[in-house]
């Protein structure tokens, strides 16, 4: 008997304004692109409307990748209500739990419910690629800011004290899954800002310590073209020419100055692979903005992803 | 008493705005405090104070300030306790402090928005003429809005009332009198979640009980405060590239909640960049030249977009220039405060 079909999981998680979004949905579109169904699972707090303004025309202008491409935003209390649904057996009894107070208050205060819930149902959208018809290759999933990130990894983890049950199941599920390195790929994203850069070195330093996560990669997103240019800037700024005395070419020495020296300080922090994002000059729909994001992602290792 | 909130996604310098609207504030004579509720904020970096709790007075006097800048960034635990300490009911405080719940509920996501309004309570107390609110970023600050009421509505309900009392009488009499229904109800939960959590919640419930009604009398105040546009403005914060997004999901927010938008302030455009390359530059030189004026008309482009939709709805806009460095010290801060006087 052949092993079941499971999808992999790609994890884009960083500081709030990063562009966790737009890089998942770009994945997300490169697979489309390449045939390959494909969800991205947004906690992004706009919700749909994020997806429906970025990826508007998509189906006009490539219909077999719209096909392939499914964005949907989990809430984590719904997906509790759901937990409960397929594990009690009287629909009625459902609908009288999920309305009574005592349930509800429970949700609100015990630790980590939802986010297990949560997790179990990303879980479930890679390990069981058929629900509600749909078949996935690949699960990406735009995770929420990093406190909130690591907080839902956490206190899913250290569950198990709590519980029995079918809640305490999820948890070990979960806990095998997540450390089956095969199966996920967790991708930081920074950009090359002062705040984003300490964030991301402290993300990774967590992920690695109290999660046990070897992050495949760092993703700086949003660099000029020359972030990781090594041209002296006194060598720059002999080649530029203001038209008004304004600041102006000081005003992109500084900034070229700052992103050379943040790349470097994440270059000596973190180790392992850093990867550049370019931001695109110029762009007319958002949709352009995502393919090309898409391009750039299209010499990423197998292993990220697979 | 002016309260200010500012709200903002991440990454768009909501807390330099917030802190330098402060600082102006103070500077042209008011008693004003920032607050910041971001657990991720560099609030202390941004004003150059050190790292102890409660309210610290900023020194601003290099700026001629006729004011006074006091600066808090909210300790949900210390608040949390606070409020137990000042609430709990006659031999259930070391219940709470030391129960395995409790240590949950300081950790749990929202909790800080509830304890931002238990702050903001006590900050109105505390004889400010303004008071700045830096709030967590997106999803977190609107809960930071609804969980206050959520709160008090559940507290408020009899229902949940019965919560406590239905555990203490289980307890007592082995469910005697616990009707039939409500019984099944509580067996279906604990064979959910486990009979410890579902035990330990209830046991927890009915000892907070007096402090969540308590929080909630007060909170309810503080909410009221809020949603009147006489004492209470709110600020949208963005960025340029997210300008038309952000303003369109908070101002929706913000109206469906009936609160009153006084502000969107466009943060970090960058300035109009006339530079070119000389003749015999390097490829590497002229790429750079290319996208750093395109980017620069890109964030202008948005400003203007955003300024010609909501100059109709919103009383103040404000666009802001990127500034050379981060925001890492009152001189920066001074810099933004004066770009602010200037845009």
């Amino acid at each position: 008997m052949s092993a079941p079909k499971t999808a992999s999981l790609t994890v884009f998680c960083g500081k709030g304004g990063v562009g966790k979004t737009s890089l998942s949905l770009a994945l997300g579109l490169r697979h489309a692109l390449q045939k390959r169904p494909t969800v991205v699972v947004t906690s992004h707090p706009l919700r749909e409307l994020a997806a429906s303004v970025s990826l508007a025309g998509l189906k006009e202008r490539y219909p077999e990748a719209a096909d392939n491409l499914f964005v949907i935003h989990i809430d984590p209390r719904e997906a509790l209500n759901d937990t409960v649904r397929t594990t009690v057996p009287s629909s009625i009894l459902v609908k009288t739990i999920l309305a009574s107070s005592v349930y509800q208050s429970l949700v609100e205060v015990a630790p980590g419910l939802k986010e297990i819930a949560f997790l179990s149902r990303l879980h479930r959208l890679a390990d069981e690629p058929s629900e509600a018809g749909k078949t996935f290759d690949r699960v990406v999933w735009d995770a929420p800011a990093t406190g909130h990130f690591l907080q839902t990894l956490l206190v899913s983890r250290n569950f198990e004290q709590y519980l029995s049950g079918p809640f305490a199941l999820l948890g070990a599920q979960l806990a095998s899954f997540s450390s089956d390195a095969t199966r996920f790929a967790v991708l930081p994203i920074t950009t090359l800002e002062e705040m984003a850069v300490e964030e991301t070195i402290e993300l990774w330093r967590q992920l690695r310590g109290d999660l046990a996560i070897e992050p495949k990669a760092v993703l700086c997103n949003m660099v000029s073209p020359l972030a990781r240019s090594t041209q002296p800037v006194e060598e720059l700024q002999a080649q530029l020419e203001a038209e008004r005395d304004d600041g102006a070419v000081q005003f992109i020495l500084d900034r070229n100055a700052i992103e050379r020296s943040l790349f470097g300080k994440l270059r000596a922090a973190v180790p392992g692979a850093l990867r550049l994002i370019e931001r695109k000059a110029a762009w007319t729909t958002d949709l352009d903005l995502l393919l090309d994001i898409a391009k750039q992602m299209e010499d990423f290792p197998d292993d990220w992803t697979q | 008493m002016k309260i200010r909130i500012f709200v903002g996604t991440g990454g768009v310098g909501k807390t330099s705005v917030a802190a330098a609207s402060g600082l102006k504030t103070a500077i042209e004579g008011s008693r004003c405090l920032v607050l910041t509720i971001d657990p991720a904020t560099r609030l202390k970096t941004a004003l150059g104070i050190g790292t102890a709790g409660g309210a610290q007075k900023v020194p601003i006097e290099p700026f001629a300030a006729k004011g006074e800048l006091w600066a808090a960034q909210l300790d949900v635990k210390q608040r949390l306790d606070h409020m137990v300490r000042r609430h709990a009911r006659a031999g259930k405080l070391q219940l709470i402090l030391e129960h395995p719940i409790y240590q949950a509920v300081a950790r749990l996501v929202g909790i800080q928005e509830l304890m931002a309004i238990e702050r903001i309570g006590e900050a109105l107390a505390e004889g400010y003429d303004e008071v700045i609110v830096d709030t967590a970023p997106s999803r977190h600050a609107l809960e930071f809005l609804d969980k206050p009421e959520y709160f008090v509505q559940l507290v408020g309900s009899p229902i949940v009332r019965l919560v406590g009392r239905t555990y203490h009488w289980w307890e007592k009499s082995s469910l005697a009198r616990l009707g039939r229904f409500g019984f099944e109800l509580y067996s279906q939960i604990e064979s959910l979640v486990g009979v410890k959590l579902a035990r330990d919640v209830l046991e927890f419930f009915s000892a907070f009980q007096g402090v969540a009604e308590a929080y909630a009398r007060e909170s309810a105040a503080t909410l009221k405060r809020l949603h009147d546009s006489r004492t209470t403005s709110f600020t949208i914060v963005t960025s340029p590239f997210k300008a038309s997004r952000d303003a369109g999901f908070f101002w929706e927010e913000l109206q469906k909640r009936k609160f009153f938008v006084e502000g969107l302030v466009v943060n970090r455009i960058w300035p109009e960049l006339a530079v070119s390359a000389r003749p015999g530059a390097t490829r590497e030189a002229e790429a750079l030249v290319t996208w750093y004026r395109h980017v620069s008309a890109a964030h202008r482009q948005a400003w203007e977009h955003v300024a010609a939709e909501y100059s109709p709805k919103i009383r103040r806009l404000l666009p802001l220039r990127e500034l050379p460095a981060d925001i890492d010290g009152l001189p920066a801060l001074h810099q933004m405060v004066q770009a602010m006087g200037q845009a």
